[in-house]
């Protein structure tokens, strides 16, 4: 093994971390705020990444291009959802629980219509997109880089990077992060607590459309690929920190790396089980995460 | 000793209603009704249902152990993959019947269930569903992509294991007749109602109640919550894996497809969710409900609708959750209870809130 090798397996490593960064970031800040793991979010990222699809197979858009109409698209959707399902359930046990286990129950039955009825309309079969940028490449030195993959790297800072001004500069943003470290007192404030959840979810839910968008270029779509990159996601945001947006973006780079050089050493599947027992080695030695906001 | 459980069955019976034999004579008399039905009921295939019927209550029942603390649990199929892969390999290997193999299964897979949950019991929040769909998950990609496991036992990857026919051999869990498998499943079910309905009415029981409902004030209590909820998931995970063995034995083939596969977790918790979680007969009326709707519709419908089964188990996740938060069961007790108001009141036994 020779140490371009290595090299190589990092910087590809980095590619599908930042891939697993991308599609974490919106499940983090949902997290964040409304203190529910959203297990519909491998089915919001399936049903994005069709959509792309789709609009490029009847309209021939550019995956990249759809980005501009699959983004809003999945605000409304993330919005509706979260305003006539989720909240009911936040209204009727406000006085109950903190973290209602019946609002997560909810998003598991969501998920698993919406995988199901893609399987049911859309059939089992993987649909790739045909991109115009598939063979081109970055050349770095020795090692070239897929350009696809790049943008998708890319992509996980841009999300980062508007989540950071929206968050930071804006009203609404400074409503969502009140919200998110004491939903009593921003409630106090004045703050609509529940329309901020709505926006939070939305915003989230954009986050991971904008993801799977720009990674159709070199995956294909499939009903179950929401189920496996949900996991995926769950495991970045548990090594991040549940709640943290640059948390989620190092923990996704983290796990792409550590897959990606571990196969190096140790069969493809094995590869499988090291990110679980990465998993748990977090869960035991430094749970709130890398980037950790717990109890904040 | 004192007896703790009298003295606090007083206390508690204080604050709940008192509660008429009526809902337990008409358990009862559905056991009943079980016990009989195969002097009657001759057709396999309706004997199959059955069966699936009291599987599924007996795993619902045992996925509610750990919903009783509080958690939900969306990978339990993992525990009875590890049970009905444990058993199968032991009969193949080394001729070691399943009725003991089952046993080791059991002990194996409450040991992992154990294992796997203490880190996220230990904390608050998601961390134990998001840990118990991940290690699911991961446990089915590895089977079934690796053919020779660790110490060389052979997993045979997604083809999964076969346990060799020995045609009516009850003393290797081998029967025939589907009457065998009938009255088996239905002491399967009777055992783990059973379980957690002593569970329900031990100290234990009290304690992960306080547990589920507040946590803190639990904890001021001097309840050591991560011990509870350890011992109820140990539980629940051994009763799981004694599962998955019963399963192999039944269909004389496990795979990490349907055995461990995303499906059959969701299947568990629907069938407790539905009948109506943290309550002890709620996964029994949801699977009496469910299962057979479910076989009927696999059985009509066949492959044709890809998906259609588990789009329909969400859907009515969401429903359960939006309008029937304590799940079928809740209507049910009400019209018990509705009924007892006409039995005369001298005949009220009062007795501790077991629904």
């Amino acid at each position: 093994m020779t140490v371009e090798t290595v090299v190589m397996a990092f910087v590809i490593g980095l590619m599908l971390g930042g891939l697993y960064s991308a599609i974490s970031i919106g499940l983090s800040l949902i997290f964040g705020v409304i203190r529910v793991i959203n297990f519909a979010q491998g089915g919001f990222l399936m049903l994005a990444a069709y959509s792309s699809f789709w609009l490029w197979k009847f309209f021939r858009i550019d995956p990249y291009l759809s980005l501009v109409i699959v983004g809003p698209l999945f605000f409304v959707f993330g919005y509706a959802v979260q305003h006539w399902l989720i909240r009911p359930i936040f209204i009727r046990e406000k006085a109950l629980v903190v973290e209602p286990l019946g609002a997560l129950l909810l998003t598991v039955g969501l998920d698993l219509v919406m995988a199901n009825l893609a399987l049911f309309f859309f059939g089992s079969e993987y649909r790739a997109v045909v991109s115009p940028f598939a063979f081109t490449t970055i050349s770095l030195g020795f090692l070239e880089i897929n350009f696809t993959r790049f943008f998708v790297f890319l992509m996980a800072f841009i999300i980062t990077g508007g989540l950071y001004l929206l968050l930071n500069n804006t009203e609404m943003g400074m409503a969502i992060r009140s919200v998110g470290q004491n939903r009593e007192a921003a409630a106090l404030c004045g703050i609509n607590v529940y329309r901020t959840y709505d926006l939070s979810f939305g915003i989230g839910i954009v986050a991971v459309a904008l993801a799977a968008a720009s990674f159709i270029p070199f995956i294909p779509v499939s009903p179950a690929m929401g189920g496996h990159l949900g996991i995926k996601s769950f495991i970045v945001v548990v090594l991040g920190g549940l709640g943290s947006i640059p948390g989620a973006l190092i923990g996704g780079i983290i796990l792409g790396v550590v897959e990606s050089v571990g196969s190096l050493f140790v069969p493809g599947t094995t590869a499988y089980i090291l990110s679980f027992v990465l998993f748990i080695i977090i869960l035991l030695f430094r749970p709130k995460g890398i980037m950790g906001v717990l109890g904040s | 000793m004192v007896n703790h459980r009298s003295d606090l069955t007083k206390k508690v019976g204080g604050f709940t209603k008192p509660r008429a034999p009526l809902g337990l004579w008409m358990v009862g008399a559905v056991f009943f009704l079980f016990l009989i039905i195969p002097f009657f009921v001759r057709s396999p295939y309706s004997l199959h249902i059955f069966i699936m019927v009291f599987y599924f209550a007996f795993l619902g029942t045992a996925w509610n152990l750990v919903s009783m603390a509080g958690q939900l649990s969306l990978g339990h199929a993992a525990l009875l993959g590890i049970g009905g892969y444990t058993s199968t390999l032991l009969f193949m290997e080394w001729g070691l019947t399943p009725w003991l193999g089952m046993l080791v299964g059991a002990c194996v897979g409450g040991i992992i269930g154990g294992i796997i949950a203490y880190p996220a019991f230990r904390l608050r929040g998601p961390y134990f569903a998001l840990t118990s769909i991940a290690f699911a998950e991961i446990l089915r990609l590895y089977v079934e992509n690796t053919e020779i496991g660790p110490f060389g036992i052979p997993l045979k990857a997604a083809m999964g294991l076969l346990v060799p026919l020995r045609g009516h051999a009850p003393a290797v869990f081998q029967f025939e007749n589907k009457e065998a498998y009938y009255y088996i499943a239905l002491l399967m079910m009777f055992v783990a109602v059973t379980i957690c309905y002593l569970i329900c009415r031990s100290r234990m029981g009290f304690y992960l109640a306080a547990i589920r409902s507040d946590q803190d004030a639990g904890e001021a209590l001097g309840i050591n919550s991560t011990k509870y909820k350890l011992m109820a998931m140990v539980i629940s995970s051994a009763l799981t894996a004694l599962g998955g063995s019963f399963y192999a034995q039944y269909f004389f083939i496990i795979n990490p497809d349907r055995a461990m596969g995303l499906a059959m977790s969701i299947e568990i918790a629907t069938v407790g969710v539905m009948g109506g979680w943290q309550t002890v007969l709620g996964p029994t009326i949801g699977s009496i409900l469910l299962t057979p709707t479910s076989e009927l519709m696999r059985a009509y419908l066949g492959g044709a609708t890809a998906g259609l089964d588990l789009m329909i188990y969400g859907l009515l996740i969401i429903i359960v959750v939006l309008f029937l938060p304590n799940g079928i069961n809740d209507p049910l007790m009400r019209l018990v209870r509705r009924l007892e108001a006409h039995v005369p009141k001298t005949k009220i036994r009062a007795e501790k809130d077991t629904e």
